[in-house]
C-alpha cells in the first residue's frame, strides 16, 4: 500500500496545528459580555501589544487569561508593567452581572498605581451562534 | 518499433491529481470544520479620576451625574429608563459634547448598566466620563 499522500496529509494537518496553536485565547469562558454597539471597535491593528486585559467574573473572581489571580498579585503585575511601560492600556472583561463593588476593587488596583483610564469590554456584534447572552 | 512505442507514449503524459485533490479536500474540511467565528468587540473607555473611593466629585454647573444602582440610572436625581437616559443624554450632547459625565455606581449595582450608560455617552460622542464608586 502507497503510504506516501497520507503521510502528506498528516504532516500538512501537523504543520497547520503548530503554527496556529498560539493565537488560541484562553479568556474566561463563564463571563457573558454585556452588548456595546457603540463603542469603539476593537480590532488586531488598533489594540495596543502592552493591553493588560482583567477578567472579573460574576462571582467577583479576578482572573487573567482565565488564571485565577489575588488583589496583592494584581497589584503587583499593575505596578511592575507601570515602572516598566509607564502607563498602559487597562481592559476589564467582566461579566454583565458583576456587581460595582468588585469591578471597582480592581479599578481601584489601577488607580493606586497610576493607571487613570480604564476600558470596559463589550459585544459590538455577536457572532458566536447559541453562545449564552446577557438577559 | 521498441522506441518508437516509447516516444509516442511520452507525447501525452498524464499527470496524477488524485493525490492533490486527496489535500485539498483534507484542508477544505479541516477548515471548514475549525472555522469559529468570533464576537466582534468593542471598547469603551473612561476615566477613573480618584483612586480614594469616598471621594466626591466637587459641584460644577456643566455636570452630568448619571447614577447607576441596582434597579437602573438616576439622571440628575430622577430615575430614567434605558430609552430616557438615551433621550437625555442626546439633548445634553447637542449643547456640549465635552461636558463632564460623571457616572456614579453604586457597590451593588450590575456591570450591565454601567457598560449601557458608558455606550449611550459614547452613541452621543460624548468625550469626558468619568467613573466613580459609592
Amino acid at each position: 500500500m502507497d503510504m506516501t499522500p497520507m503521510i502528506d496529509v498528516t504532516f500538512q494537518l501537523i504543520i497547520f496545528f503548530v503554527v496556529t496553536i498560539k493565537f488560541t485565547e484562553n479568556a474566561n469562558p463563564d463571563i457573558v459580555l454585556e452588548d456595546g454597539k457603540h463603542g469603539e471597535i476593537i480590532t488586531a491593528e488598533n489594540q495596543s501589544k502592552q493591553t493588560f486585559t482583567i477578567e472579573v467574573s460574576h462571582k467577583g473572581r479576578v482572573s487573567i487569561n482565565n488564571a485565577t489571580c489575588t488583589m496583592a498579585r494584581l497589584e503587583e503585575l499593575v505596578k511592575y508593567r507601570y515602572s516598566r511601560y509607564g502607563s498602559f492600556p487597562v481592559m476589564i472583561r467582566a461579566d454583565y452581572r458583576t456587581p460595582h463593588d468588585y469591578v471597582r476593587r480592581v479599578m481601584d488596583v489601577c488607580t493606586r498605581n497610576g493607571v487613570w483610564r480604564v476600558g470596559f469590554l463589550a459585544v459590538q456584534e455577536r457572532k458566536v451562534k447559541n453562545a449564552p447572552r446577557p438577559k | 518499433m521498441a522506441m518508437k512505442r516509447q516516444r509516442r507514449e511520452s507525447e501525452n503524459p498524464t499527470l496524477d491529481m488524485t493525490a492533490m485533490i486527496d489535500v485539498v479536500f483534507q484542508l477544505l474540511i479541516f477548515f471548514i470544520v475549525t472555522l469559529k467565528q468570533e464576537d466582534i468587540m468593542s471598547r469603551l473607555v473612561a476615566t477613573r479620576p480618584a483612586a480614594d473611593p469616598h471621594a466626591r466629585p466637587e459641584k460644577q454647573p456643566d455636570l452630568i451625574n448619571i447614577t447607576v444602582h441596582r434597579g437602573g440610572f438616576i439622571l440628575r436625581g430622577t430615575p430614567v429608563t434605558y430609552e430616557g437616559l438615551d433621550r437625555q443624554v442626546q439633548r445634553y450632547a447637542t449643547l456640549s459634547k465635552t461636558a463632564n459625565v460623571i457616572i456614579r455606581c453604586t457597590k451593588d449595582s450590575p456591570h450591565r448598566y454601567l457598560v449601557q450608560a458608558l455606550d449611550i455617552c459614547n452613541k452621543h460622542g460624548m468625550v469626558n466620563l468619568s467613573i466613580f464608586s459609592m
